[in-house]
This record gives C-alpha cells, structure tokens and sequence, in this order.
C-alpha cells in the first residue's frame, strides 16, 4: 500500500485576490500508485487542475503552495530547487493540458515544441536523433504521413489530432507520470475514446501512472483502477473505482452519481444536486458540503478530515465510520 | 509564403500608391493661387519670365495631361527642377536621404535594444520597482516633445559637458569620400577609425533623442503584449515540458509578444523617415527633414511634392514590411 510513486500530503494551495485569499486546494492527500490510472473528478472549480499544477511548481506568484510532502521516487517534490523541479518535468511527471489549441504554442512548428522537449532533459541528442525521436512519437500517437506533419503549425491540425501531438510531447521523455488534464472535454465524443484508448496503450507501452482529470464519473468508470472525488478544493471521497460507484459513501459522490446518466444504477430518476458550489473565497465551516447536504448534521459543522472507510477507501464525511 | 503570393501582395499596391499620387498632384493642383506667383514670392519676375516658368513647369497644359506627366516623371524619379537650387528635385532629395536614413536606422537601433529588453523585465517582474520606474519613463518619452529633450541633451552633453558635437553630421576635416553616402559605412570603407568614431559621435545625440522617443512607445507595446502572453497556457505547458525560464520567456512568449512590437515599429520607422524635420533642425542634421523644412520657407513647389509623395510611399512600403515580418512570426497569418 506504501509503494505510491506519487504522494501528496497536506497540500494547500491559495491566490489572494480581489475579492478575498481564494483557498483553491484545501488538504489535499492523494496516491497515484506505479502503473496505474487514478481518475480524479469534480466539478469545475473543485480544484482538480491547481492540485497537480502545484505539484509542479508550476503556480505563480502571488499563488502560494504549502504542503507537508510531495513524495515522488524518495524525494520531495516541495523541497526542491527551481532546476532540480525542471529536471522533474516533462521528464518523469509530464501533463496534457485541458485545451490542446491553447497549450500548444501557435507560432511554433510541432517540430520545435517536440524537439525541445527533448534538448531539455537530453542536451546531448543531436538535432537529427531528436527529429527522428519526434517522428516516432507522432507515429506512436497514430498521427498519418509523421514525417511531414511534423513541420506543420498546431492549428493546421484538427482537434483530435491537436491532442494527439500534446501526449506526444508529454510523452516525448517517457514519462513515470502523465497528468492528463481534461484530456477530451473539447473534442466530440467518438474522437474522445480515440484519445483516451491512446492514453491507455500508451499507459501500457511506457508502463506508466496515468491521472485522469475529467468532470465524468463515467469515463472514469470505464478506465481508472482508482478514483478520487474532489470537492470544493478537498478530496471528499476515495477508493477503488468500482467500490465507490456501486456503494458510495459521501453523499456528494452520491449526488455526482445519480446527477450522471450512464452511471445512476439506483433506479431513482437523474437528480441535479440542490444548491450551488460554495464561493471559494467564503468556504463553509466544517464540511464544504454540508449546506447542499441532505444528511447534514451538527456535527458537520466541525472541521472533518479524510477517514478510512475499508482499508483502500476513504470519505471526508460523519457517515464514513458508520458504514455497514 | 509562395514568392507568388509575395508579388501578388506587391501588386496590390500598385491601387494605394496610385490614389496617393492622385491626393498629392490634387493638393498642387487645386491649391489656390498661382503656383508660380508663390513660388518666386516677392521676388520681381517679369510676365514675361513667369510664363516661361509656367511653361517648364507644365502648367499651361489641361490638367488630365498634367495628371500623366507627373505620375510618368515620378515613376522615373522625375520630380522636375528645383527652382531655387537649379538641379533636378531628385538629385537633391538622393543626396539628402541618406543622413535621415542613417539617423533613422541608429535610432530604431537604439530603440529595439532600450525597448525590448525593458518591456520584457517589466512584463516579467510586474510591479517591481523597476517596472514602475520603466513606467514613469516611458509616460514621460511619450509625453516629452521630442526637439526639447533634444535641447536637452544639446545643453548637457555638448554645451555643459563638451562631450559631444553640437550639430552636424561629421567635424571638419574628416570627411571621407562618399560611396554609399551612409557617413558610418564610408568612413569604414574608407578605413578611417577617427572618422567614423566622429560620425558616431555626431549622431548620437539626435539618434538617442528620436531612439529613446520611440522606445517609450515600443516598451510600453512590448510590456503589454508579453504581460499578455505570459498569462497564456501555452507559457504554462511550455514550462511543464521542463524548459528553462529563458526559452519560456525569451522563446515561447517573446516570439508572440513581438507581433504588436513589430508593427508599431515598423509604422513609427516611417514616422521617423518623414516626421523627424523638428529633430534635424535642432541638430542641424543635413537630412530630407532639414530639406522640406526649408523648400516650405521658400516655396519649394516640387521640391515639396516630391518630398510628400516620398514620405508616402515609404509608409506605404514599410506596411508592408511590417506585414511580411508578422507573417513570419505569426504562422496562422497568411498573407
Ligand atoms: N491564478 C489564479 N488566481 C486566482 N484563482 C485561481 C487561479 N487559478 C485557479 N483559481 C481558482 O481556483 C479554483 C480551482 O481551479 P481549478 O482550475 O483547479 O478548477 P478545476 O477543478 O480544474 O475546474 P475545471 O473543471 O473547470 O478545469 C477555482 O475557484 C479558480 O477560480
Ligand atoms: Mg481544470
């Protein structure tokens, strides 16, 4: 269970803003385990983007990341400096953006934006032995005619094919990791298991750790072994995929579960969740969700922590410990 | 872009440079007044001698045919006759661009190397004190008229200091013979380090004066386009390939940010070529500014025209450079 290739612990994340600090990532633990694909889901703005983003270092000033640890391969990930970070990603942790259109740069060729990916982590590689690398990747994503697409610009690609060349050039350095962030919110559905089964070989094939991010439970179902409910910059709920479907116990990934078409096996009729996603700047005492909660009690109202349901689940709720 | 498309754009200017033709012949023509009268002013010429002139200068013939005339003479660089030099207009202003364009080219120089780097520290460190001190700067480059901070200059560095030259384009007796008529390539062909450190000392005040102008503009261009591009995912990604700050900074987003910065040069370098008859004059600069400023005193009729149409064609063209670099820094533009 301790074997995790990525671990986060305590970790925090907040951006002063106009309007009040917004608490984006509020004590997020999470494992992503060698091998596997742990999805992560919750509705936009529950702060599934911002956790990996501070596993990277990648927020910005006047962002401020805080966390206990960040365990990656023995070392901790929070405690390194700037060029040992840099060394981390796109080499052993790469991400796919939400939006490849946005991502890739417009005013470079794909070749370019492959190829210095991998100058970056590999000084030594000759143009041409990065060229060919680059080349391979396109084909390993199936982008036809490789070779000749390789000088052209992102937005001479169609969607589909645009994600295509994002997981080549997080892929390019055979990554331990691949954050994959909303990797077909933006595509039509046929084209989106198109680039999640590519997700999936090439999980295969490199025999890395995928995260998933997505807003659909039912994707998740489908591919990851592991799942991860967020909400409102917590993880409220965890554990194996097909455990959490069938008996969730945090009533919001109940919610999440009966709002979901393809997934509301209880035969009750497609339900929203009432209420609103709390503003970020002006969180609830206590449990985040205890205000939309049907089953909110006092004692939701003290501040409550993640606790083990079964030894590989756990839920951020009261009802947790009291589960049959 | 396909050397067909390249021309294909070059013939679309032939219609601009037309119009433009059409706009300055009609401001001549249909201004009031006998041209001729007011060319020779006060002076007391004879009916007799100003038919004559009138003749030379065709205005006795219709105006259609005095349309085509002009528009033949200007495409072979005819421009007619100064009348108070008494040498062909062209000749004049050839002998006169190349001190505006090298005083235009150091300038633009000076600007690029001040402008960029500033605008990039400052995007990148925003609200730093050096952002807010390039700030107060640039509000006030833009703001300062520029022949003032050029009496400026004049007051500290040749007056108070005796560092540099009042005016001129080079000292006496260093002169060196003209073969491209660029003062600073021809004191180097012809081998002379003390002519050349002269020139460059004489063209660094009016060049720091009209740079720093435009470097006020162009850092404030660069400042926003890269804050802008900066903020973009693909900074972000580019990052998370593991790049080094440099490439992202200097690469990813400064090759997006110089797409505005690119254009406002390229318009402001034709406002140097044309606009800049306040800062020759100041410092006496022998440059086609210094020229119109004084064929307007004397009434220069062609000498003016051609130098108007000269102006406008350069704008024209420098457009249309600009237009080419963005679309080799901005490959979703084509041309
Ligand atoms: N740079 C920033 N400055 C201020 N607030 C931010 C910043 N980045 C993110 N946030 C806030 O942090 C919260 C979490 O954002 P995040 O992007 O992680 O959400 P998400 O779960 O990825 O949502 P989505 O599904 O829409 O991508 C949001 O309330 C967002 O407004
Ligand atoms: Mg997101």
């Amino acid at each position: 269970m301790n074997a995790s290739l990525l671990s986060i612990r305590g970790l925090r994340t907040s951006f002063p803003t106009r309007r009040g600090l917004v608490q984006a990532v509020d004590g997020v633990d999470l494992d992503v385990r060698p091998g596997e694909c742990l999805g992560v889901v919750g509705e936009s703005g529950s702060g599934k983007s911002v956790t990996f983003l501070s596993v990277l270092g990648l927020v910005r000033p006047p962002g401020r990341v805080e966390a206990d640890a960040i365990g990656f391969l023995g070392r901790d990930l929070s405690r390194l400096s700037p060029s040992e970070m840099r060394a981390v990603r796109g080499r052993e942790i790469a991400v796919t953006m939400q939006d490849a259109l946005t991502a890739l740069n417009p005013s470079f060729t794909v070749e370019t934006q492959i190829v210095e990916t991998i100058e970056a982590h590999d000084p030594s590689v000759g143009r041409k032995a990065a060229r060919t690398r680059a080349i391979e990747m396109l084909r390993l994503v199936g982008i036809p005619d490789a070779e000749r697409r390789l000088s052209a610009y992102p937005h001479q690609f169609s969607g589909g094919m645009r994600q295509r060349v994002m997981v080549a050039i997080a892929l390019a350095c055979r990554p331990k990791l691949l954050i994959a962030d909303e990797p077909t919110t933006a595509l039509d559905v046929t084209i989106q298991s198109q680039v999640l089964d590519l997700i999936d070989d090439m999980r295969a094939t490199l025999g890395m750790s995928v995260v998933l991010i997505t807003h659909d439970l039912g994707i998740v179902a489908e591919r990851c072994e592991r799942v991860a409910v967020m909400y409102a910059g917590q993880v409220v709920e965890t554990g194996p995929t097909r455990q959490v479907v069938e008996t969730p116990v945090h009533p919001y990934t109940r919610g999440l579960l009966r709002s979901m078409p393809r997934l509301s096996h209880l035969d009750a009729p497609l339900l929203p969740i009432d209420g609103q996603v709390p503003d970020p700047t002006r969180l609830p005492e206590g449990c985040r969700f205890q205000p939309r909660c049907p089953q909110a009690i006092e004692e939701c109202l003290q501040p409550i922590r993640l606790r083990p349901v079964s030894p590989a689940r756990a839920a951020r709720c009261v009802l947790a410990g009291a589960e049959p | 872009m396909t050397p067909l498309r390249l021309l294909e754009r070059l013939l679309q200017l032939v219609p601009v440079l037309l119009g433009i033709s059409v706009i300055v012949f009609a401001m001549m023509a249909l201004t009031p007044g006998d041209p001729v009268q007011i060319m020779l002013g006060d002076s007391l010429a004879n009916e007799a001698q100003k038919e004559s002139l009138r003749r030379d200068m065709g205005l006795d013939l219709p105006v259609m045919e005095r349309f085509v005339r002009f528009l033949g003479n200007a495409v072979t660089g005819n421009f007619g006759l100064s009348f108070f030099h008494r040498r062909p207009v062209g000749e004049i202003i050839l002998e006169r661009l190349p001190a505006t364009i090298e005083l235009t080219l150091v300038s633009l120089v000076i600007a690029i190397l001040v402008a960029i780097p500033l605008g990039v520290i400052a995007a990148v460190r925003r609200d730093s004190l050096l952002d807010r001190l390039a700030t107060v700067g640039s509000m006030l480059g833009v703001s300062m008229p520029g022949f003032w901070f050029g009496i400026l200059l004049i007051l500290l560095f040749a007056v108070q200091l005796h560092w540099l030259p009042v005016s001129g384009r080079i000292g006496f007796g260093q002169e060196v013979p003209a073969v491209t008529r660029f003062v600073l390539v021809d004191a180097l062909i012809a081998g002379r380090l003390d002519s050349f450190l002269d020139a460059l000392r004489h063209i660094l005040l009016p060049a720091v004066t009209l740079g720093l102008g435009m470097a006020a503009l162009l850092m404030r261009v660069t400042r926003t386009a890269m804050v802008e591009a900066l903020a973009q995912d693909y900074v972000v990604f580019a990052e998370a390939k593991g790049l080094s700050r440099a490439r992202v900074i200097g690469r990813h987003a400064l090759k997006n940010a110089l797409i505005p910065t690119v254009t406002v040069a390229a318009i402001e370098t034709g406002s140097l070529l044309g606009g800049n008859m306040i800062v020759e004059t100041v410092f006496g600069w022998p440059g086609l500014g210094r020229l119109v400023v004084e064929a307007i005193f004397t009434r220069n009729y062609p000498l003016v025209q051609a130098a108007v149409l000269l102006y406008a064609v350069t704008y024209v063209l420098l457009n249309f450079v600009a237009d080419l670099l963005y679309s080799v820094l901005n490959p979703k533009v084509r041309l």
